[in-house]
């Protein structure tokens, strides 16, 4: 089937991407195939005078290269053909003699911005459809089509180099700025607007356009150079952490050829593609993906509703969860009315929302117009005064089912039957909150996490009764709100605090057993954990954390039984970070262990860091094998969004249930046993539905 | 007729400029007290037809203040708003207008206040500075900047606070305070009368703390947001006479009576209320505060501005034939102390009456037991812009408090004008 096509008029030649049957135009191969014919026809071609490649679809320029394609690559060589390949065939286009022109008028990303780049000029629409950027680096690879060669020739070292190591996506309006595109042009008009900027440009009566100033120093001087690559190098591993090779390969690979010759610039791309494409990282970055757009999609129910309006939201307790919220619904332009009881929680809620507002400022996302508007959508009240108003109200009270049922029983009494009542509870049950209303099919859980602007990750809980349209609706206004949602079953913890949980206190366990927190942490670190267990308990607070674990021991027995140290630890008072001590005492920014935490080692000798690791991760795997025989979500990858989304686990592993995959879960369920016969039997003993697994040879995803 | 509904309203704490509220704009206030009315009145903002705020010194950033303050207190995009300016009466102006809106069916619900900030109203340079400012900016080389930099002067580095322009009457060339003095001089009000008035109504204004708070919403004070402001901070527990007699007069140093002390404080502040035609307040559920009965402007000569109140008062009572003695509450706005004593002389006297061709007789006496009970703009402050709506509702909630049938709202306008309403709860 034809995707690229070939019109010449008047000596120009146009060609346009138009995938048949699809939404998107992707250089697949066969694209590929296509127009490396159409150009051999173009350069054939008498009196030719200019090229425009331009796209036929209405939000898509070229989306990018056929992810699918690469996640199919398993050898190094057909990843090295593959890239040298599309290049000979941009090259092509490069070569031709008359001015080429890319008409962007919507999605240029990898591939299509590469091939963008091989054209001497490229336009673009005002639209804010238009997102021009090289995202590979997310998928674990780089540009394979010349991109890291010719974005740094057309816009600059510095400006260059951050696009390519955070793939970060660009308006139309930032490309300009950066000299990425030449010109903007209304959308209406963006073709024929291309057309007369390429006969100006052929004809040589284009106004030069200025080109946006670089600085000598740092892009052409040896010494300004070392100092741009070591500049970049430190923040990769701040960000990345070294679990990344895709960034530090495309940062190694400028430096060996940025100024240099482009034959040889071109070949190294290639095979540093190919060395990228075939990691396992890669294949797992593109698994999420895959989920990722899953998950954002899903439909998780039957009913497809048009999307309400709503004037208000409520939000009952003005914690750090009802503040996180408010700000955050505040920042999708929404009204919000927050109540607490105590005044100063009140405008703790407003400091807190300006200080993230002030943030943004500062990174320079938001305007002081932009946050002064915002703030002044958030108000604030001590009583329910105006809940009515709100289309949803979200209850983030303490975590005691007493004080929740008293706001829901008030909340229910005086709103109308269509006001969606939901709780930001982790871990209580969401259809006790509902029993005590008059219409409990309209009360949800809303599970949000801390901190709330940055966690993308919202469980939305099904209670016993609450209706579908609710349901969909509270998807609705997650996803409203940015994020990324999972439904799941009302049991203690619902998903990502039932497998967070039994790690906690694992860890906890593994002190009790005579490890250092360090050590602890250090464990989890280096499997890429954001940050450790224990540093974690102290984020989120001893006396919340004790409360959590108390609720899961309660809901699940004694496969969740407390750690006795956490208990210890939180009648000491060592509350965590709030406090300045828990796990570590802070101080500013510095922490160090805190020596007042102690516990008598234990009997076995002190566990190693691999066997820490094995306890604490697969007591999840053990838990969630249990979630999906109970059906609390409905398949692995829920799990595996959930605790990357939800907790943070590395993204590199591809979420829980991947990783478990990836060791084989025959060794999984013997090492639990193992760790059930010495170290405890109730904790360890793995589950019936993984033993089923590991015992006919299967996997999580491969059953799915 | 169609029956005005005042349904609600609700004002921030009055500030003393250039303090607590200096970082909030006209329009952050103005948002705020809409949206703590909406969240009071729990009304569906797809329900307000329009927005009308009144301004004096609207922010330069902020074109058509009313439309900013909708959009960030969440009225719909398709809602309309436009601000007005009366001067000193823009508040009540913003009312009025809204009534009009109301009456001749053009609007159903509509949102009317007032705002002013007078602690943000800008510093401006005189034409020949702004001129060479300008100059400054397009000049392209060095040396042309240099030659516009050597013919300033420290004369063009001087600007003049908008605000005292403001409070300037550019017709008869005299600033508001002059005009005060131009009523003492007239009227022989001596300064102890003044000083004695403005006593009262800080000791008013003390007692009536907690009453006051029906009306304000709290407000936490950015950027720190950790102080919640919930009173009007012009009053002063510890007012003496002794205080305020030691104090110099500013407008006249040498035979002038009016002082800091006996005029109005200049004050930041926003009020908006909710009014709707009776009927359809009705139907809403409301029970409405109160009701519009009628209203009135007059010109007068602009050097004795401080009387507008005398024939706004004079031809709306007549015009409805009712008289002084009908009015069971009375606010005339405290601009300055004199002012206000003049005007109480003026209504009673007949030879004012007759001098000014009044209809007739004089109005007569306003029982000071009924005047501004809960202190006026000497001790509270007068953010002009905010002032008419925020006396209409002080008014409303006292004669609530007091079940009272009938009140009467007045206040005086820079450039010459009076301005008059009568408020019914009934």
């Amino acid at each position: 089937m034809t995707q690229v096509h070939l019109k010449i008029e008047d000596g120009i030649a146009t060609i346009e991407f138009n995938a048949p049957d699809r939404d998107v135009n992707i250089l697949d191969s066969g694209a590929m195939k296509e127009l490396e014919e159409i150009l051999s026809a173009v350069r054939k071609t008498d009196g030719l005078r200019g090229v425009l490649v331009a796209s036929a679809k209405d939000r898509i320029f070229i989306a990018g290269a056929d992810i699918r394609e690469i996640e199919g690559i398993t050898a190094k060589e057909d990843a090295l053909s593959k890239a040298e390949g599309g290049k000979r065939i941009l090259k092509a286009l490069e070569d031709l003699k008359v001015p080429t022109v890319a008409v962007i008028n919507g999605a240029c990303l990898g591939g299509g911005m590469e091939l963008a780049l091989a054209c001497r000029f490229r336009v673009a629409s005002f639209s804010d459809k238009i997102k021009i950027g090289l995202p590979e680096v997310q998928l674990g690879v780089l540009p394979g089509f010349g991109g890291t060669q010719r974005l740094p020739r057309r816009i600059g070292l510095v400006k260059a180099l951050p696009l390519m190591l955070s793939g970060k996506i660009l308006s139309g309006k930032d490309a300009l700025r950066l000299g990425v595109v030449d010109r903007l042009f209304p959308e209406k008009t963006l073709r024929e607007d291309a057309l007369a900027f390429m006969r100006a440009q052929e004809a040589g009566t284009a106004k030069s356009s200025k080109k946006p100033p670089r600085s000598w120093f740092l892009e052409s001087t040896p010494i300004g150079r070392a100092l741009v690559f070591r500049t970049a190098k430190k923040d990769v591993m701040k960000q990345s952490r070294g679990f990344y090779p895709a960034p530090l390969q495309i940062l190694k690979l400028i430096q060996k050829t940025f100024g240099g010759d482009p034959a040889r610039g071109f070949r190294l791309e290639s095979e540093a593609f190919a060395d990228l494409a075939v990691t396992k990282i890669s294949k797992n970055l593109i698994r999420l993906f895959f989920m990722n757009e899953q998950y954002k999609k899903m439909a998780w129910t039957s009913l497809r509703l048009k999307a309400g309006l709503i004037q208000q939201c409520g939000v009952i307790g003005a914690g750090v969860m009802g503040g996180g919220i408010a700000h955050l619904i505040s920042d999708r332009k929404m009204q919000v009315r927050v109540k607490d009881i105590h005044p100063d929680a009140l405008g703790g809620t407003l400091k807190e929302a300006r200080r993230l507002y002030d943030e943004s400022i500062q990174r320079r996302k938001l305007k002081d117009n932009e946050r002064d508007y915002k703030m002044g959508l958030i108000s604030v009240g001590l009583t329910n005064q105006g809940m009515r108003r709100s289309g949803i109200i979200i209850e983030a009270v303490v975590e005691d089912l007493k004080i929740k049922q008293k706001v829901f029983a008030e909340l229910d009494g005086i709103t109308p039957a269509s006001t969606i009542l939901a709780s930001n509870t982790s871990s209580l049950s969401v259809t006790k909150m509902a029993s005590v209303t008059k219409h409990p099919e309209r009360v949800v859980g809303l599970h949000f996490f801390n901190p709330v602007n940055r966690m993308p990750l919202v469980e939305v809980v099904k209670a016993e009764q609450t209706s579908e349209e609710v349901m969909e609706r509270a998807v609705q206004f997650a996803r409203g709100l940015g994020k990324i949602v999972i439904v799941v079953k009302d049991v203690p913890g619902f998903l990502v605090n039932r497998l967070l949980m039994p790690y906690l206190n694992e860890a906890a366990y593994l002190m009790e057993d005579g490890m250092t927190a360090d050590a602890i942490d250090k464990a989890a670190t280096d499997f890429g954990m954001p940050m450790g267990p224990m540093e974690l308990v102290d984020y989120i607070g001893i006396d919340i954390a004790y409360k959590v674990a108390h609720i899961l021991e309660e809901g699940y027995g004694a496969r969740m039984k407390a750690a006795s140290l956490l208990q210890k630890v939180k009648e000491d008072g060592l509350v965590g970070k709030k406090a300045g001590r828990g796990f570590y005492l802070y101080q500013g920014k510095k922490k160090i262990p805190n020596p007042a935490v102690r516990w008598p080692g234990g009997q076995a000798g002190v566990p190693s860091a691999e066997t820490a690791l094995k306890r604490m991760i697969y007591v999840m795997v053990n838990e969630a094998a249990r979630c999906l025989e109970e059906g609390v979500v409905p398949e692995p990858g829920a799990v595996d969004i959930g605790m990357i989304m939800g907790t943070g686990f590395p993204p590199f592993r591809a979420g829980l249930l991947h990783y478990a995959d990836s060791i084989g879960l025959e060794n999984i369920a013997g090492d639990l046993e193992r760790f059930a016969k010495r170290v405890n039997q109730e904790r360890f003993s793995p589950s019936a539905y993984l033993l089923k697994l590991a015992k006919s040879r299967q996997t999580f995803h491969g059953k799915a | 007729m169609k029956k005005i509904a005042i349904v609600e309203g609700v004002r921030t704490p009055l500030v003393k400029s250039w303090g607590l509220f200096d970082n909030l704009s006209a329009q952050q206030m103005g948002a705020l007290c809409l949206n703590e009315l909406l969240q009071r009145t729990e009304l569906d903002v797809n329900a307000v037809d329009e927005v009308i705020f009144g301004c004096v010194g609207q922010p330069a950033e902020a074109a058509n203040v009313a439309r900013v303050i909708g959009l960030y207190g969440g009225i719909p995009k398709d809602k309309r708003a436009y601000t007005v300016s009366r001067n000193c009466a823009s508040g009540f102006e913003a009312v009025t207008s809204a009534a009009e809106k109301i009456q001749c069916g053009v609007d159903h619900v509509v949102i009317a206040g007032g705002t002013e900030s007078m602690s943000n109203m800008p510093l401006l340079f005189n034409k020949e500075a702004a001129t060479l400012f300008l100059r400054l900016s397009k000049a392209r080389t060095f040396f042309e900047k240099l030659k516009i930099f050597a013919g300033m002067r420290p004369k063009h580095f001087s600007p003049v606070p908008a605000l005292k322009l403001g409070l300037s009457d550019v017709t008869c060339g005299l600033n508001m305070g002059e005009t005060a003095e131009v009523l003492a001089k007239m009227f022989g009000i001596s300064r102890e009368k003044q000083d004695a008035f403005a006593l009262r109504s800080h000791l008013k204004a003390v007692k009536a703390r907690e009453k006051l708070r029906e009306e304000i919403v709290p407000v936490f004070l950015p950027p720190g947001y950790q102080e919640c402001l919930k009173d009007d901070n012009g009053p002063r527990e510890n007012q003496t006479l002794e205080a305020l007699t030691k104090l110099k007069p500013i407008f006249d140093r040498k035979s002038g009576t009016v002082t800091a002390g006996n005029s109005s404080q200049i004050t930041d502040g926003a009020c908006a209320l909710l009014l709707m035609d009776a009927e359809k307040a009705r139907a809403m559920g409301y029970e409405a505060l109160g009701y519009l009965r009628d209203y009135l402007y007059a010109g007068l000569e602009p050097s004795q501005m401080g009387l507008g109140p005398v024939f706004a008062i004079d031809k709306l009572l007549r015009k409805n034939s009712l008289t002084l003695k009908d009015m069971q509450l009375v606010e005339i706005n405290e601009a300055f102390a004199v002012q206000v004593l003049a005007c109480l002389e003026a209504l009673g006297s007949a030879a004012f009456a007759k001098e000014h061709a009044l209809a007739g007789a004089p109005m007569g006496e306003i029982d000071p037991e009924i005047l501004n009970v809960n202190g006026g703009a000497v001790a509270l402050g007068h953010p002009v812009g905010m002032s008419g709506a925020r006396l209409i509702l002080t008014c409303l909630k006292e004669m609530k408090r007091r079940s009272l049938h009938r009140g009467l709202v007045s206040l005086c306008v820079g450039g010459g004008q009076g301005g008059a309403i009568i408020l019914e709860r009934s």
